[in-house]
């Protein structure tokens, strides 16, 4: 993938372009938010990092102009600006996702991979299917090799949100704010919790399985074959 | 410090405006009385006038014209006292009576100037013709006139002078008083900027506008001073509690920089040590977090939530998780409950409380989380059968860091209580901690009176 990273921070952005060169991406790197803002005009890139705090020109500015000019490649910021209305304005203001500094590798890592890959003007699905696991998101049905199976709503929806992004790994912390809506860390491991118990559900007594826990990273579902 | 003088207050020179509005209605009143009381003094002569001159007249009738210098000498006699002047002339204009040299002859009313007494006052001077063709001149000394006058002038001069001095020597004294009392606020005030923030108004116990100025600024202080206390002591939290995670990650690299003799042991020192900082870290943000609830400034979140439907979803979240620590929840929720407030923080507030329930309650313990209506509001309450808070303790669990002897080995910053509290305080609800026998049970209570009597 084609990443432009616009970070002032000399060794945060060695930290993370290096890290996505090493995962096999291409990555630019643009000090000042002014050589940013017109590199990702112009560049063909599919996806932007940007730091919120930029000299001459800050993250939401870029992103507002961009947007503004008809420009929707995907943007995750990247800040230290943590606070519950920082999140919201940068999301309001056209980015795609949020991730507060510090963090851990894998997790950006993850949210580039699922930036990367959302499918941009298709139509919305109401059928999704990995392997032999399918869901039904008119009638709130699953089924696994035909077989109907019985799953509480929050776990409906992380099957869903796992499904939806097949292939990809999901860190806890993406689940916690994606499925739960909690952009705080409630120290109960309540998505292990529910991940074993959905894990129970759809794979135990069926062939291969298809939830897997990528160690230090997050939960991946996949089809194996 | 800048003493400020009597003379510069603003109640010294609302004394002078008052003093200067006083005077200038008292002028009004002095020239209203001036020109009445002269104005019926002229009047008043006239007719006198008048009267003496028909009573001379019919004495002349009765008596022949022949007679007319005794009676006018009679008249004269009888009226030296007010200072009456006569004079009477033949048609040739030689003085047959009088009490003053013989004057050309004239009709109607005159001021005129005569010699009187060694004086030569102005005198209203009335001449008729009689019918015997005599001139007869009478008049009056102006005298009384004149004196009624300056009596006038005089008592209202004392009065202006009186007024005047009075509202000085009263606008100095109120000034005195009042600065005497300024000087108290800004003695305090300069003693607080010098760094004696335990200083407070004097107040006098009357109750007067001084008095209500001062308590005010005084709750004012004892806020300020109690935010700066705690400010303190979580600052000196900070700097304690960060420094034992910190030399343990220190004495970690270290360890593994003298005695680490494979990968793999590195590896597993660096992994502990990440470890180490994404607790400092997680700390960092309870902080961060805590400090933005208690800055406020999130008005705009603020919407009405169904509590029920919240306090479900957050169960069935838990639910599963507590299951896995042999632990149960049950749910107590009146249907309905609706409550004005900012989702995302009532949502961490039922969490951190379930939370800790379920890190400190043992395995096999209840927990409890009911909500229902009370006074005029709702009251939210999360309750488990675990250790419990003693009674001493219970004020000192709400502060930062502050953690039980008996839970120093549960994973945990001791800050997940405080945030409670900062959420509940930006709610205007009152949290209250008691026991549950056992265990503990933490209460809520959302728009209650304590709440009304807040809320803005």
């Amino acid at each position: 993938m084609r990443i432009l990273v616009i970070e002032d921070d000399a060794e945060t952005a060695a930290y993370v372009v290096g890290g996505l060169q090493e995962a096999g991406h291409l990555v630019m790197n643009s000090g000042n938010g002014r050589d940013g803002l017109l590199l990702a005009a112009t560049g063909d890139f599919e996806l932007l990092i940007v730091d919120r705090m930029l000299p001459e020109l800050d993250g939401l500015a870029i992103v507002k102009t961009l947007r503004a000019s008809g420009i929707e490649t995907p943007v995750l910021f990247l800040t230290t600006m943590s606070g519950i209305d920082d999140r919201v304005t940068g999301l309001n203001a056209g980015a795609d996702d949020y991730l507060v500094k510090p963090f851990a590798f894998s997790e950006l890592a993850a949210r580039v991979n699922a930036l990367g890959r959302r499918p941009r003007g298709t139509a919305v699905e109401t059928h999704l299917r990995v392997a032999d696991l399918e869901l039904d998101l008119l009638k709130h049905t699953v089924k696994r090799a035909g077989r109907p199976i019985a799953l509480q709503p929050r776990e409906f929806r992380l099957l869903e949100h796992l499904m939806r992004h097949a292939g990809e790994v999901v860190t806890r912390t993406m689940l916690l704010e994606n499925v739960w809506d909690y952009h705080f860390d409630p120290r109960t491991n309540i998505v292990e919790s529910h991940l074993s118990r959905l894990r129970t559900k759809v794979d135990k007594g069926f062939a291969p399985e298809l939830i897997h826990t990528v160690r230090g990273a997050g939960y991946c579902l996949r089809d194996p074959s | 410090m800048i003493r400020a003088r009597p003379l510069h207050t603003s109640s010294f020179q609302l004394a002078l405006l008052y003093a200067g509005l006083f005077t200038a209605s008292i002028l009004v009143l002095f020239a209203l009385t001036y020109w009445t009381a002269a104005d019926y003094a002229a009047k008043d002569e006239a007719d006198e006038v008048d009267v003496e001159f028909t009573a001379i007249q019919d004495e002349a009738h009765l008596a022949g014209d022949t007679r007319l210098p005794q009676i006018i000498d009679n008249h004269l006699q009888q009226r030296s006292a007010e200072h009456a002047i006569y004079l009477l002339e033949d048609p040739e204009g030689h003085k047959l009576a009088g009490n003053i040299p013989s004057q050309p002859t004239w009709l109607g009313t005159r001021q005129i100037k005569v010699m009187l007494d060694g004086k030569m006052p102005d005198v209203r001077a009335h001449g008729y013709r009689l019918a015997n063709g005599d001139f007869l001149l009478i008049g009056q000394d102006p005298r009384s006139l004149q004196q009624m006058k300056r009596l006038i002038v005089r008592a209202f001069s004392v009065n202006v002078v009186v007024t005047l001095l009075l509202a000085v020597l009263g606008g100095v004294i109120i000034s005195n008083r009042a600065l005497k009392r300024v000087d108290a606020v800004s003695r305090t005030t300069q003693a607080i900027v010098a760094g004696d923030l335990s200083r407070r108004i004097p107040s006098r116990g009357t109750d007067d506008e001084f008095d209500r100025l001062a308590s005010s600024v005084n709750a004012m202080l004892d806020r300020i001073e109690d935010l700066m206390r705690s400010m303190r002591q979580v600052s000196n939290d900070i700097a304690h509690d960060l420094r034992t995670p910190l030399t343990r990650l220190r004495q970690r690299l270290e360890r593994a920089r003298e005695r680490a003799s494979s990968i793999e042991e590195l590896r597993e020192i660096v992994e502990g040590s990440i470890t180490q900082v994404d607790t400092i870290l997680e700390t960092f943000g309870a902080l961060l977090r805590i400090a933005q609830i208690e800055a406020g400034g999130r008005a705009n979140a603020l919407e009405t939530i169904d509590v029920s439907s919240l306090l479900k979803s957050v169960v069935e979240d838990f639910s599963p998780a507590a299951e896995d620590r042999g632990q149960r929840i049950a749910a107590d929720v009146a249907p309905h409950l609706q409550l004005s407030g900012d989702r995302e923080l009532l949502t961490q507030m039922v969490a951190n409380l379930l939370d800790n329930a379920i890190r400190h309650s043992p395995a096999g313990a209840e927990i409890s989380v009911a909500a229902h209506a009370a006074e005029s509001g709702v009251e939210i309450a999360v309750a488990d059968t675990g250790p419990g808070v003693p009674l001493t303790e219970r004020e000192n669990v709400l502060r930062p860091f502050y953690r039980l002897e008996s839970s120093r080995t549960t994973p945990g910053n001791g800050l997940g209580l405080n945030l409670v509290a900062a959420i509940a305080k930006q709610h205007h609800a009152h949290l209250s901690l008691s026991d549950n026998a056992p265990g503990l049970r933490v209460a809520v209570l959302f728009g209650g009176k304590a709440a009304l009597e807040k809320a803005p």
